[in-house]
This record gives structure tokens, C-alpha cells and sequence, in this order.
């Protein structure tokens, strides 16, 4: 019998081997499986991103291999690192010295993933010096030398710095050289990049990339964009309801997917080329409510009836190709025509649209504590009748303050907001009331701006009772529509938020804002917090709305390939000002603004031509 | 960061000031030192007589504002009965009140601490539930009854400890578990709650999945972080502490400046009264400073925010 304390046989060519891996979470007699009979394999020097959806146990894959779940959770199956094997119930001990060693991980936020009232070159520090057993002093210099490999700005200064001093992108090289400090064969990163601007994204995938060929270790890649799989992956494991139901090279799954869901994710990718994201209709299901067959057959188009009884056998993550599916697809995916564009030029003997909003060199000042802090400032830009605007921009751009001057929340410093030529009035004043009826917000949390004790349908209604608009019996039947307009089924006017799915959250709160027949939606990150093939649904859904029911749009957003797939004309902002402004697609192909050029570059696509480099230095 | 401590000394200063003229304008509007100190049968007379040797037949802001010229003098008055300077009839009670509530709090953090963490560590398991169970029972006493409960049982029928004195170290026990099981029990559930939101932090994850052992975890990160917030509570207890001292003072006849105020409230001895409640509410203000000094000092987050922000 091999005894949990024994190395394996070194395997440094596969510095992780799962198999057959099923984790389930107990509490008392309830047992359940988040994760099924997943195989994985990365090889060392080979990044393999693990790709799905929330819910679809990417996260609970990656802690299991550190042997990092609590005691409520179950494994079965058998996970291997290079020399240990974490399914053999290693001691608490035994797990504590691979861990960092073996393998390490990084996290998404990874300014909340440092101590935060430790220096972080000490952190550095005491964890080079327990992983590499050397003496603080020699630490020292490792941690240094860390820094500049993870190439920090001013890696000496930046040694006495705290977490709360540095920025996020700042904080997750830290994190990477922390991750370092072990020599590690493996490095599990759970999506690192997800809460990062687009342009620090690209300096860290760059740095992850460069690690690897430079130190050979294995990397697994968690991350639901698969813009940024074709960017830093070799190889590509989708999971489904926590199994894997494809896998292969990042060049096979991205041409030609066999899967439906994958080709549904890819598909319900937005792209700086326009394509129009479709989206999957339907949701995955509870890890308690997995159907017996494939649990993707509910939202299957190509279902047949052998997949809601069977189960079809396991894809394997090891980068060789296969799929988990009965009626796989054949051959590539046909993008070749050029797709619908959003964006059509009116010709000239159309007559000029109204202007329906307009900010005429507006600035916008905070008060802060040091004074006064101008977030935005000499802004010139209009919102005309069937207008699609997109406001882009980094963090801390101004791009959220745009929308706040449009909707009166925040006063004009200098300039001025109208709407139909007269001033915005702020919010608070009885000008408001009537002003609001026409200017409508959909803020990026749904949840946290529904009330979680009214029902969906009272809340849809509340508006035109605010308004005191129809009777009881009119506003039932508005609601009715309302809900279907926005592609919810009736019955959910019934339902709490907290009943209901995220998307259909986002639904919800748009049915709302469209209850007093609005001219303009502004549309703040309304679809940050969704999963891809659930924005891409509310994408849809936003378009529709503006062709039917001549719906003026402003869409506030980080995600460029967004504007391009819905908005006719886009705003560039960068530290409060505004860099670019012009239509769509003459900008995408040909931007004027070096910074919108450097946007545009630094946003991972999944259609970029540039395939992703592999194994470069082998 | 100079800027934020001259103004929370202000800030002190101002309070302090606040309580003087409470306790002046309280104490003199609650009855009459002269027919409280006399006999009930003394000639009016000699009443008034007294009064005005003693400068209270004066008006109440004369009398104010002559207690504060006196108070910048560093003289706090003296006492009706034998003339002695309030400040040295307290000065002489106070090592005894300093020692009790000083043991106390030690009794706070050596008890409180542990057996927080340690329920934390163990959350929902049967230590937990003790842990605060205990704790429940701990706050819910008062404490003048735990000491009558020690007595009865330390000395009444087990005769392990005398029931009053202190002049041996042992004497210090029942006062201190009298006084200090309410804080500690308090601490301990606070502790527990603080500890364990650390622990379900990101960087602890963070610092497991670089291999850090569980034991190095708890003492040296999370530890230093759950105790940041308990700061605030330690600075409350030194209030309770001085309050509970009065009552633990009186239950076990500690010659502290909890029994003198007792005593003096009741013999109206104004001066005296005063210079006790002005030394209680001074360090109790000057704990919360020292609460909100260590603050700078422990959290790197305030020292900056108070440096750059204001």
C-alpha cells in the first residue's frame, strides 16, 4: 500500500494530472456534486485555460487541486501534482509544504488577496524565505529581484508600499510574484485579469505568457472570456455544469467547435469586428437540478431525445481533442460573411434628428476631503433621436459621471446639460419628476436595485402609479407587456428578485425603466455582472428595443467590442476627458486617438488574427 | 497626522471641560452640603454661618467661575470636615483603584482574547457553543452579585480566600474576577465575530494557497487584523471598568476612590465628589484617545487617511 506520506515518482513533464474527479458539497444528509468526473491534464510550460460560465466549477476545480476546499466537501477520483497526490489525504502539514512549492494561485481580486496592513515587501518577503528556506536578508534580495520580474514600477519603493497604496493592476503582479516566490511547476490563475482595466489586462497576460516560457510551468487559466483564451492559451477545457464537455487546442475549439455550448459561447462573444452576439437562451442549472442526460440539452438547439436520458461520455482536458456530446458539430464556424452592422449612416436627404440630450462643455467636480476633485471636465457631445451612444473608458475615466450629468443626478460644474434644448433638472426638484419620465437608468446591479421583498410585477408597476398613470386594470395589462417586451414570461410578476436569475433580473429592471414609454435608456455597465451568454441575450434585447420602439440608447461601458455590436456612435473618455467621438465603425477601423488605438489593441477578441503564440521557446 | 492629533486633544480638552461644569452644576442643584453634614436640629443660624465661610450663599456663577480659577491653580478645593485638600483625599485612594482595575483588564485580555479566537477556530463545534455560553452567562451577571457569589463561596463555605482586605496579592482575586468577567466575556464574543470574518477574507485563502500553515495563519495575520476593530471595545471597557469599580469597591471594602466617592457623595463633600468624578471621566477621555492614537499606529489605512486626506 502506498501510504499518503510517499512522493510519487517526480513528474515534472505534467506537473498536474486529474482524473475522473467528482467534488460534492455535504451538509448533513444533502449531498451534492458541483463537480463531475472531470479529467484534466497540463503539461508543464503549457497554459490550458479552463473556460465556462459562472456556476460551472472552474473555481472549485482549481481549489481542489490545492487541496484548499473545506471539510464540508467531498473528493473523489484522483488529483496529482508533480510529486504529491493531493487525493490521498495528505496531512494538514503535508498539504501546507506543497502548496506555494508545487503549485500555486492566484486570485481575481487581488487587492483584497494581500494582508492589508502588511507591507508588501514583507509578505514578499516571509513567504520567499519559508518557501526557499533562506535567511530574511537573502529573502530581501529574492523579493526585490521578484518584483522586477514581475515587472513592477519602482520595485525598491514599492517594497515598503501597502496593498491599499497600489492599484489593482499593481496588486495582482504582486500577487504573481508572491506566487513566484516558491518556484512553483504549476500556477492555477482564477480569473486574474476579470476585475483589471483592458489595457493593464494585456500588460498582465503579457507578464503571465513570459513567466511561462521563462520559468516552464504549467498554467491553468481560469476565465469565462474567451477573447482572452485565444490570447494566452495553448489549450482549452470548456466546463458545463461542472463537467468538462470539450476540450482541445485554443486553434481547434475557436475555428471549430464541435460542442453546441461552446460554439453558443463563442458565438455570444461581442467582437471589435461587430459580429452581433446571440447568446443561449435558457440558464445553466443548479448543481441540484442537473438533468439525468447533458445538462446543456435544456438549451440545446440540436437535442434530440437520447441526450435527456444519457449521459454522453466525458471530454478530457488534456489538450488532445474531444468532445462530450452525441450530435458533435462538423467543421468550422462558418464566420466569413461579414456581419450585420450595427451601424448605418443616415444619407443625406434624411432629415437631421432631434437632439434629445446634450452636454455643452460640461464639468463635473466632487467634493472630497482634499478639496475639490474634477472628475470630468470640457465635455461636448449630443444624444440625437435613435441615437446609440457608447461612453468607453478605463476606470476612474469619467464615463459613469457622463451618465450622472445626463440623468440630473450630479450637478454641472461648468457647462451645461439639456435635454430637448431645456436644462437637465436635478434629480430632487419637481422639474424631475416630469424630466424622468423620459430619461430612464439601468444600473449594472440588478440585484441591488430591485427591492428583494416586492414582486417583480408590483415593482414593473410601481413607476406608473408613481406617475398615477391609468387604472388598476390598465396597468395590469402594461405590466403584461412590459414583461414581454422584454422577453420575460408573465408568470415572473409573481416572483421575489432573489427567485429569479441575474439575467432575468437585468430584464426586469429594464421592463421597469421602459414602463413610462422613455426616449432614452442610459445603460451604465448594465451588463458587467452577467455572464457572456446572458449579456449577449440583454445585447439583443437592447437592439430590439431600439428598433421597435424608437428607443434612444446611451451605453456606458469598458467593454469596446459591446459598443461595437450595439451602438452607433461612441465617446472615448480617458481622465476625464473626452479623446474621441465619432461613429462607430469609421472609428473601430480607423481611430484617430492613439489612446482609442491602444483600446482597441489591447481588447482580447475572440476574431483577432494574430493566433496566440505557443510554446515559443521550446 | 499632527493636524489629527491636536485635533482629537481639542477635542479632548473640550469634553473634559464639559464634564467639569456637568458635575459642578449637578452636584450643587441636589441638595445642600451644610444640612446634609449637620445635625437636623442645628440653629439656622450656625447653617448660614457655615455657608458662608464655605462660599455657598454666593451665586452659582460666581461660584463656577471661581471653581475654575481655582482648578487652573491646580487646587480642586478642600473638604468640609477636616479641610484637607480633595486632591490629596484622593490621590492616597487612587494606587488601590489603579491596581483593581489594572488587574482587571489584564484578566479582560488574558481571558477574552484566547477564548475568542479559540471559539472562532473551533466555530460550531460543542467548544464553541460553551465558549459562548459561558460568555452569555459572563455578561448577563451583574457583577455585584458575582461578588457576593465568590464570597459566599471562596470564603463563606469553601474558606479558601478572606471575604475583604488588600493587602496580599490573593485578596486581588475576587475583586478582579468580579469586576473583569463581564469584559472578557464581552471581548471573547467580539473576538469571535472579528476572527471569523478575517478569516472567510481573500488573503486568507491567499496566504493558505501559498502554503502557509493554519497555525501561522491565525497568529500572524488574522490575529493582527480581527484585533484591529476590538480596539474601540478595549477603550469602552475602561469605562465600565471604572464603573464597575464603585460597586466592586463597596462589595469587598477595597479602599479604592470607588468607595471614597460612595462615601463622599453621601456626606456631601462636594469638593471631593468632584476631583473623583473629574479623575474617572479625565481617564476614561484619555482612553479613548489612547484608542484612537493606537489606531494610527496599528492600522497603516487610518495612518494614511489621516495623513493625506485631511
Amino acid at each position: 500500500m502506498e501510504g499518503p506520506a510517499e512522493e510519487l515518482k517526480a513528474d515534472h513533464s505534467t506537473p498536474l494530472e486529474i482524473s475522473g474527479l467528482t467534488v460534492s458539497l455535504k451538509t448533513g444528509a444533502w449531498k451534492c456534486a458541483i463537480v463531475e468526473d472531470v479529467s484534466l491534464r497540463v503539461r508543464s510550460g503549457e497554459i490550458l485555460g479552463l473556460v465556462g460560465e459562472s456556476g460551472s466549477g472552474k473555481t472549485v476545480t482549481c481549489l481542489a487541486a490545492l487541496g484548499l476546499l473545506g471539510p464540508a466537501w467531498q473528493m473523489e477520483g484522483e488529483i496529482r501534482l508533480a510529486r504529491t497526490r493531493i487525493t490521498d489525504a495528505p496531512s494538514a502539514g503535508q498539504l501546507a509544504s506543497v502548496r506555494g512549492r508545487e503549485a500555486a494561485m492566484i486570485f481575481q481580486d487581488a487587492s483584497a488577496s494581500l494582508n492589508p496592513i502588511e507591507k508588501i515587501g514583507k509578505q514578499l518577503t516571509k513567504t520567499v524565505a519559508r518557501l526557499r528556506g533562506v535567511s530574511t536578508g537573502e529573502a530581501r534580495e529574492i523579493a526585490l529581484d521578484l518584483l522586477r520580474r514581475v515587472e513592477m514600477p519602482d520595485p525598491e519603493e514599492r517594497l515598503h508600499s501597502y496593498p491599499f497604496q497600489l492599484s489593482g493592476g499593481q496588486n495582482q503582479r504582486v500577487m504573481i510574484a508572491v506566487a513566484l516566490a516558491g518556484r512553483p511547476e504549476l500556477l492555477f490563475a482564477d480569473e486574474p485579469t476579470t476585475a483589471l482595466d483592458v489595457t493593464v489586462q494585456s500588460q498582465i497576460l503579457d507578464l503571465i505568457k513570459s513567466l511561462r516560457d521563462e520559468t516552464k510551468m504549467g498554467v491553468v487559466f481560469v476565465t469565462h472570456d474567451l477573447g482572452v483564451v485565444k490570447e494566452v492559451c495553448d489549450s482549452v477545457a470548456v466546463m458545463y455544469a461542472g463537467r468538462i464537455v470539450e476540450s482541445g487546442s485554443v486553434e481547434r475549439i475557436m475555428n471549430a467547435p464541435r460542442h453546441p455550448y461552446t460554439l453558443g459561447l463563442i458565438e455570444s462573444m461581442p467582437t471589435l469586428s461587430g459580429h452581433v452576439p446571440e447568446g443561449i437562451e435558457g440558464q445553466v442549472p443548479a448543481p441540484d437540478k442537473r438533468p439525468p442526460g447533458c445538462a446543456f440539452a435544456p438549451r440545446c438547439e440540436k437535442a434530440q431525445e437520447k441526450c435527456w436520458s444519457q449521459l454522453p461520455l466525458g471530454a478530457e482536458g488534456d489538450g488532445g481533442d474531444s468532445v462530450a456530446c452525441f450530435f458533435p458539430l462538423e467543421g468550422d464556424l462558418g464566420r466569413t460573411e461579414r456581419p450585420e452592422h450595427p451601424t448605418q449612416s443616415r444619407s443625406a436627404d434624411e432629415p437631421v434628428p432631434d437632439t434629445l440630450l446634450s452636454l455643452n462643455d460640461a464639468a463635473c467636480d466632487y467634493d472630497t476631503r482634499s478639496g475639490k476633485f474634477r472628475a470630468v471636465s470640457g465635455i461636448t457631445l449630443s444624444l440625437n433621436e435613435g441615437d446609440r451612444l457608447a461612453v468607453i473608458g478605463e476606470s476612474g475615466s469619467g464615463k459613469s459621471t457622463i451618465g450622472k450629468l445626463m440623468l440630473g443626478i450630479e450637478p454641472t460644474s461648468e457647462g451645461a446639460a439639456s435635454f430637448m434644448g431645456k436644462p437637465v433638472p436635478m434629480l430632487g426638484t419637481s422639474d424631475h419628476v416630469a424630466f424622468a419620465r423620459s430619461v430612464q437608468l439601468v444600473p449594472q446591479n440588478p440585484f441591488l436595485s430591485l427591492d428583494p421583498r416586492a414582486t417583480i410585477g408590483s415593482q414593473i408597476e410601481e413607476p406608473l402609479e408613481i406617475h398615477g398613470i391609468g387604472t388598476k386594470q390598465e396597468r395590469r395589462a402594461r405590466r403584461r407587456e412590459l414583461l414581454e417586451s422584454a422577453g420575460l414570461s408573465p408568470e415572473l410578476a409573481m416572483r421575489y428578485p432573489h427567485e429569479i436569475s441575474g439575467g432575468q433580473c437585468q430584464r426586469a429592471v429594464i421592463a421597469r425603466a421602459l414602463a413610462l414609454r422613455p426616449k432614452v435608456l442610459i445603460c451604465d455597465e448594465a451588463t458587467a455582472s452577467l455572464d457572456v451568454s446572458v449579456q449577449a441575450r440583454i445585447i439583443e434585447l437592447l437592439r430590439e428595443l431600439h428598433r421597435m420602439h424608437d428607443l434612444s440608447i446611451v451605453f456606458i461601458t469598458h467593454d469596446l467590442r459591446l459598443a461595437r455590436s450595439l451602438c452607433s456612435h461612441v465617446a472615448v473618455m480617458r481622465s476625464g476627458q473626452l479623446v474621441e467621438l465619432g461613429e462607430t465603425s469609421p472609428m473601430f477601423e480607423a481611430p484617430e486617438h492613439p489612446y482609442t488605438s491602444q483600446l482597441l489593441a489591447s481588447m482580447p477578441d475572440v476574431e483577432s488574427t494574430d493566433s496566440p503564440t505557443m510554446e515559443t521557446t521550446q | 497626522m499632527t493636524g489629527f492629533v491636536i485635533r482629537k486633544l481639542l477635542r479632548t480638552l473640550f469634553t473634559l471641560f464639559l464634564v467639569v461644569t456637568f458635575v459642578f452644576f449637578v452636584l450643587r442643584l441636589t441638595g445642600d452640603p451644610v444640612s446634609a453634614m449637620m445635625p437636623d436640629d442645628t440653629d439656622p443660624a450656625i447653617l448660614d454661618e457655615l455657608r458662608k465661610q464655605w462660599g455657598l450663599d454666593r451665586p452659582l456663577g460666581v461660584q463656577y467661575l471661581e471653581y475654575w480659577f481655582n482648578l487652573l491653580q491646580g487646587d480642586f478645593g478642600n473638604a468640609y470636615r477636616d479641610g484637607r485638600p480633595a486632591i490629596e483625599i484622593v490621590a492616597e485612594r487612587v494606587p488601590a483603584t489603579l491596581k483593581l482595575t489594572l488587574t482587571a483588564f489584564a484578566f479582560i485580555v488574558i481571558a477574552g482574547f484566547p477564548l475568542g479566537i479559540f471559539a472562532a477556530v473551533n466555530r460550531g463545534t460543542a467548544i464553541d457553543r460553551a465558549i459562548m455560553t459561558i460568555s452569555v452567562t459572563g455578561f448577563s451577571l451583574p457583577n455585584f452579585f458575582l461578588g457576593i457569589l465568590l464570597i459566599f463561596l471562596l470564603s463563606v463555605t469553601l474558606r479558601l480566600l478572606p471575604a475583604y482586605g488588600s493587602d496580599h496579592w490573593y485578596n486581588l482575586i475576587m475583586p478582579v474576577i468580579t469586576l473583569g468577567t463581564a469584559g472578557a466575556a464581552v471581548i471573547a464574543r467580539f473576538v469571535r465575530s472579528s476572527m471569523l470574518e478575517v478569516l472567510n477574507a481573500p488573503y486568507i485563502r491567499a496566504c493558505r494557497a501559498r502554503g502557509m500553515t493554519e497555525r501561522a495563519i491565525i497568529w500572524t495575520v488574522a490575529l493582527p487584523n480581527a484585533a484591529i476593530p476590538t480596539i474601540t471595545i478595549m477603550g469602552f471597557m475602561v469605562g465600565t471598568l471604572i464603573g464597575g469599580s464603585i460597586v466592586t469597591e463597596t462589595v469587598f471594602a477595597w479602599p479604592g476612590i470607588g468607595r471614597l466617592l460612595i462615601d463622599a457623595v453621601t456626606a456631601r463633600e462636594l469638593a471631593v465628589v468632584q476631583t473623583v468624578v473629574m479623575i474617572t471621566a479625565a481617564s476614561m477621555v484619555f482612553a479613548n484617545l489612547a484608542v484612537d492614537l493606537l489606531y494610527l499606529v496599528i492600522d497603516p489605512r487610518r495612518r494614511y487617511a489621516s495623513g493625506t486626506g485631511e
